[in-house]
């Protein structure tokens, strides 16, 4: 008995349990804050753990029960694990942030116990192997995000009318998206009589080499570019996420556009280069037409917002488009490049949300033409909000500029000329959108801290500032020092393109 | 026949919900949802054993071989799990879907419950059920 071999369904049954501890432990707030910090500090070192052993060792498949591929195995393999390391760390810094962020009434009830099942519900859908296990753990996540949404934060910034009417488009779009992917997962188990998706992968490989494959599985691949392209907030079904960011308090804000739509682009590669991959060629003009779509709309929306984590909303629309870009045109390179764009982007999002918090407070209003001359008052916010903004708009010294280039770069290599052009366009939307922002907030005219909005300051406290310089300090170094992640990177888009690993792994052990 | 027949009450149970879901009163878009979950979860149970032509996980055929189960998955002969082709005799029903509808009930129950809670409490803010009302956001 090796706890090693265990770390997968630890990750994901930890926060499980803590989340029932943390209803029973409700009267007793101090304690619950300590434990929760403590598990989640554990359940990142258990992640870098896995990472680090599925970098020296191989993929890891862990079978709960024991029944081989007919039972529900989790597979940790490098796109898995890594994504687990990305989801624990921004949730541990962000739980940090909630605590002196959130009201106390709230904290204290539900808070911990939903953000437990968050973390159970992401780890869940980036480890399991099986894709119903996949649909499952997705709705953990979608019912416990919504009760996170709802969470007031102190000092009232967001009216509680705004949240349940973001919920409640949030919850119907999300749920109809469930629909979806479930109407899929029961069509594929019809017509290929297994949920395992490394047996799915082998099963449609043969039917596809013996030219028998069933016309249907292309339209099956098509209902998943609407499951996970709701998830992630693609053009036709973005329209949600505007609303939905930037209602939530800030650190589930950070939470929801630094880990949750990076769900729906980990679902896209996990199911179409591991169960698709035989209908790749029609789906990929789709994904490619459908980002540059994003980016547009996503960048020009962000330029004509008043309300700062409404623009940063937008922001997220418009950066999960070069994602989706890079995934598109499915070369190793361009793979790579597009999961470097997505840590940077998860990482220097996150924190912009969690500066935005401390502005809010700071400021007491939403709406940065109302605020303005707060680099002498709020020197450390102003400095941090820079760095994401810049980080965002592809600038050089920190982590965005990093992933802009690879990405471009990856582009030419494959003759994407035209996708290059118009992402590189809006890159130059991006550039003016987010230093718009910055200096209507912190440069010109110094305003009375009375006049700025109807909302009690609440100040900044250490719990607010480190996450936020934790992450800032992750930006630079990605940007300074990137060549961990591009190799990382490199290594999970040679996974992704050759299977095989992964099947073996888990078709390999025998069946009793 | 009870193929098409199911086939048809599926698609017009998805029908109706969709057409809810598209309405005014929020109560009639929840109630929407509902039914187009339990036309999913008809779906699922259809893609289950009805006609005997689909052969379940455990077959009587290899019973006598190893330890009692044994999954019948021969790739050479086309045999893909559950699903077999139609010369085999097939006394069960799959047991899988039955387990997959179970799951998605159950969670179609707790978004069920969360959203009718959301719909009160959104009467109680705005004082109305019509969503063309709820626009507060759009500002």
């Amino acid at each position: 008995m090796n706890i090693q071999e265990h770390l997968p369904i630890l990750v994901v049954a930890i926060p499980i349990l803590m989340s029932a501890l943390m209803i029973m432990l409700r009267s007793r707030p101090a304690l619950q804050k300590t434990l929760n910090i403590i598990v989640s500090a554990s359940i990142l070192l258990m992640s870098i753990i896995l990472l680090l052993q599925v970098w020296n060792s191989g993929i890891q498949v862990y079978e709960v029960g024991e029944w081989g591929k007919y039972g529900i195995v989790l597979v940790a393999d490098l796109l898995g694990s890594g994504m687990v390391v990305l989801s624990s760390g921004i949730s541990l810094l962000a739980l940090i942030y909630s605590l002196d962020y959130i009201e106390g009434k709230s904290l204290n009830t539900t808070y911990h116990s939903l953000f437990n099942l968050l973390v159970a519900g992401l780890n869940g859908t980036f480890l399991t192997g099986d894709i119903f296990n996949m649909f499952v753990f997705s709705e953990i996540l979608l019912l416990s995000s919504c009760g996170l949404v709802v969470a007031s934060e102190n000092g009232g910034v967001t009216k509680v009318s705004d949240k349940m009417e973001a919920t409640f488009k949030y919850l119907i779009l999300n749920i109809i998206g469930s629909m979806v992917m479930l109407i899929a997962v029961a069509s594929l188990y019809a017509t290929m009589g297994t949920l395992n998706m490394a047996d799915l992968s082998v099963k449609i490989a043969t039917l596809s080499d013996a030219g028998t494959m069933p016309w249907h599985i292309y339209f099956i691949a098509l209902l998943f570019i609407i499951v996970f392209g709701n998830k992630a907030a693609i053009f036709p079904l973005h329209y949600w996420l505007p609303d939905v960011h930037p209602t939530a308090p800030s650190p589930i804000s950070a939470m929801l556009s630094g880990v949750m739509i990076k769900v729906g682009a980990y679902g896209i590669l996990r199911v179409y280069f591991l169960v698709f991959k035989d209908a790749l060629f029609l789906l990929q003009p789709i994904i490619i037409l459908l980002a540059l779509i994003t980016i547009a709309i996503g960048s020009i929306a962000a330029v004509g917002q008043k309300d700062v984590k409404r623009l940063l909303a937008y922001s997220s629309v418009s950066q999960i488009g070069y994602v989706f870009l890079g995934i598109g045109m499915g070369t190793a390179y361009a793979l790579a490049a597009s999961l470097v764009y997505l840590v940077n982007h998860a990482i220097a999002k996150s924190m912009l949300f969690l500066t935005s918090g401390g502005i809010i407070h700071h400021a007491g209003t939403r709406d940065m033409h109302q605020m303005g001359g707060m680099a002498k008052s709020a020197p450390l916010m102003s400095s941090m909000f820079l760095i994401g903004a810049m980080s965002i708009a592809g600038l050089p010294p920190l982590g965005g500029f990093i992933a802009k280039f690879v990405l471009f770069d990856a582009a030419m290599l494959g003759e994407y000329y035209l996708p290059v052009l118009i992402g590189f366009a809006f890159a130059v939307f991006t550039i003016f959108y987010m230093f718009r922002a910055w200096l209507l907030m912190f440069w010109g005219e110094a305003r009375d801290s009375k006049k700025y909005g109807p909302y009690p300051s609440h100040g900044l406290s250490p719990m607010i500032t480190v996450p936020i310089i934790i992450l800032a300090a992750a930006v630079l170094i990605l940007g300074v020092y990137s060549e961990p992640l591009i190799a990382l990177s490199s290594e999970i888009a040679n996974q992704l393109l050759d299977p095989q690993p992964y099947i073996n792994a888990v078709l390999g052990g025998s069946v009793r | 026949m009870n193929n098409t027949i199911l086939s048809i009450t599926i698609a017009l149970i998805f029908g109706i919900g969709t057409f809810l879901i598209l309405r005014r009163d929020i109560i009639k878009i929840i109630i929407g949802l509902s039914l187009i979950s339990h036309a999913v979860n008809m779906l699922i149970v259809s893609t289950g054993v009805f006609d005997g032509e689909k052969a379940p996980i455990i077959t009587d055929v290899h019973h006598g071989s190893g330890s009692g189960i044994i999954f019948t998955d021969k790739l050479s002969e086309g045999i893909l799990a559950p699903i077999a082709p139609s010369g085999v005799e097939t006394p069960f029903v799959d047991p899988l879907v039955q387990a997959l509808v179970l799951t998605a009930i159950v969670i179609s129950l707790a978004t069920t419950a969360f959203i009718l809670i959301l719909a009160y409490r959104i009467h109680e803010e705005y004082g109305t059920t019509d969503v063309r009302k709820l626009r507060r956001l759009w500002g």
